[in-house]
């Protein structure tokens, strides 16, 4: 912000020098064609004072950039600048008839008419410097605006992702230590299932581990994890569930969300197949439709079973976590009718 | 010679029991008499075998351990065995001899079960210090989600949001539910303290209704209210039922 919005690069410059030009040739058509001013006086006129008012317009950025609006009253402002202007017009139109006279000895006829002109000159001094300054104003508003609304972007995406980092799956100690506890009686009973056993948590903990670091993966990976997740359940309910998958080959590689699924599965193992006396099938789906891929999870649950129901703190994390990675709603369809409890999830593809 | 001691096993994963019966095999004294996989086979286990010591996990299917318990008329020594930790407090309420934390190792099982032996040569001695610890451990009572009944040999499980409101009866409770009548050993101060107090009110000394069933309110005599129910069941409300009345409606 503090840089010269001019002189900062070479295209600003000589933007402004081409106005200028473009003023300083105007001026002199009108003191040639127009008032038939001798050429000597007239380019001498011309060129002096607005060579001047070319430098001095660079310079009223330190007064715009040091009399800022945020520090000063509006009082303030308005009276340094009047007689900013009036001091930078006096010095201008001193300066300037100095100057002429110096380069071409001023007569009567040139002296009549830069009397008679003063009263303009002087004002137009005082306005070119309110026009200039006002321009620094917005220069300088149009900057800080720009900035603040870069900064907002910044700490909406701080904000975002520390949400998406608290939204995201926990790993259940209870999960952990039930199965610390199986391993355990397996090394008594059955070694050999103990050590499969303890490499599959191994494989589970360091995925899980892992998506701690990033956003997302492909759904193979996120099946992968599943199918490693559901055999340690496996050993520990023996068969109180089965696990079948119905997916579309396309869907295999594209990204989601990391351990997505995780959470849906647990929800099923803990409601569904904890409570259960019998068997509970657990099914997951995916296809293509409409340029989402819809990913279903189902299981069937004894629709006897009563309270429990669970805060559904998962599922509400996983909407919130869906709505804040696809920036949409309704990524998420809850279903539970007589004894299916289905959750539908749809990732954009784009 | 050590006395026998009759224990049951009752955990829903059968490698958790396992270990149990593996840390057992050494104690000659000790009989494992059955094993359970869920809450109401062990309530039938226990009400028919008596087992003297029972290892209970807390997350089961249909019941829960403590759930299990409520519904015993004698309760033998129990050692809970269960992976969450937050239960311990509860744990002492219902006078459990220990409370191991899965996974345990044998050492400390072993130090359970010594306590088992200790706690039958001198029972009841700790439980009025424990009562005591409990009542200064000042925690806010855990609400009910259900309330689970037995009737003979029947049990029933009671989502709260059913139950439409319960009177006093002596020592028990009578819980009116859309799916019938029950009786439950506790005392009304019990589900004052455990019902969602923005769903249940205690209108009255005998009474405690869902306000999801109520009907109306009418002035009954001079100066007192009286509820009338969806069923017209018509209840009587007394002066402080009616401020707490005024403040939830």
């Amino acid at each position: 912000m503090s840089a010269h919005p001019i002189l900062k690069n070479t295209k600003n410059l000589i933007l402004y020098l081409i106005v200028w030009f473009g003023i300083i040739a105007s001026y002199q058509a009108v003191l040639t064609f127009g008032i038939r001013l001798e050429l000597k006086y007239a380019l001498a006129d011309n060129l002096i004072s607005n060579i001047l008012l070319l430098g001095l317009g660079l310079s009223f950025w330190y007064s715009a950039k040091y009399i800022s609006f945020e520090n000063n009253s509006v009082i303030k402002i308005f009276l340094s600048h009047i007689f900013g202007g009036i001091f930078i017009s006096v010095l201008w139109l001193v300066i300037s008839y100095y100057l002429i006279n110096s380069l071409v000895t001023i007569d009567e006829v040139y002296s009549e008419f830069f009397l008679n002109t003063l009263p303009w000159k002087f004002l137009i001094g005082v306005l070119y410097y309110f026009l200039v300054t006002a321009f620094y104003y917005l220069v300088i508003y149009y900057s800080s605006y720009q900035e603040r609304i870069i900064k907002e972007a910044e700490l909406k995406n701080l904000v975002t992702q520390a949400e998406l980092k608290s939204l995201k799956f926990q790993i259940n100690p209870h999960f952990i230590f039930n199965s610390l506890n199986s391993m355990s009686a397996l090394t008594v009973i059955n070694p050999d299932k103990a050590r499969s056993m303890i490499l599959k948590l191994a494989d589970f903990l360091r995925y899980t581990l892992a998506s701690n670091e990033r956003q997302t993966t492909n759904l193979s990976e996120e099946l992968k994890n599943i199918r490693l997740y559901l055999e340690i359940e496996k050993i520990r309910f023996e068969d109180k569930f089965e696990f079948a998958e119905d997916i579309e080959n396309e869907c295999l590689r594209i990204k989601v969300p990391s351990m997505i699924l995780q959470p849906l599965f647990e929800n099923a193992i803990k409601h569904a197949v904890y409570e259960a006396l019998e068997k509970v099938t657990l099914n997951i789906s995916a296809r293509i439709k409409n340029g989402f891929m819809e990913i279903r999870v189902e299981n069937n649950f004894d629709g006897n079973v009563s309270g429990k129901s669970g805060t559904g703190i998962g599922l509400t994390n996983i909407k919130n976590r869906l709505e804040l990675i696809y920036n949409s709603k309704n990524l998420i369809d809850i279903r539970k009718e007589k004894n299916i409890f289905a959750v539908s999830l749809y990732i954009p593809i784009n | 010679m050590e006395k026998e001691i009759n224990a049951l096993i009752v955990d829903d994963e059968h490698l958790a029991r396992e270990i149990v019966k593996k840390y057992l095999e050494k104690y000659q004294n000790i009989n494992i008499i059955g094993e359970c996989s869920n809450g109401f086979d062990a309530v039938k286990e226990i009400t028919e075998k008596k087992p003297d010591l029972v290892f209970l996990d807390i997350q089961m299917p249909k019941l829960n351990g403590f759930e299990m318990l409520e519904l015993l008329d004698e309760q033998p020594a129990i050692i809970f065995t269960t992976a969450f930790d937050n239960y311990a407090i509860k744990a002492f309420e219902v006078n459990a001899v220990d409370y191991l934390l899965k996974p345990f190792s044998e050492e400390r099982f072993n130090e359970a079960l010594n306590r088992v032996v200790e706690r039958t040569q001198q029972k009841n001695i700790n439980k009025e210090n424990v009562d005591k610890l409990i009542e200064h451990h000042d925690q806010q009572p855990e609400l009910l989600e259900r309330v689970v009944v037995k009737d003979g040999s029947k049990i029933s499980i009671i989502p709260v949001e059913t139950l439409k409101w319960l009177e006093a009866q002596d020592d028990y409770v009578r819980i009116h539910s859309e799916g019938g009548r029950f009786m439950k050993k506790k005392t009304m101060k019990f589900f004052e303290d455990h019902l969602n107090p923005n769903m249940f009110i205690r209108i009255h000394r005998s009474s405690i209704i869902n306000i999801n069933s109520i009907k109306q309110m009418e002035l009954y005599e001079k100066d007192s209210y009286r509820v009338i129910l969806k069923d017209d069941t018509k209840l009587p409300v007394s002066k402080t039922g009616l401020q707490r009345l005024k403040e939830i409606l």
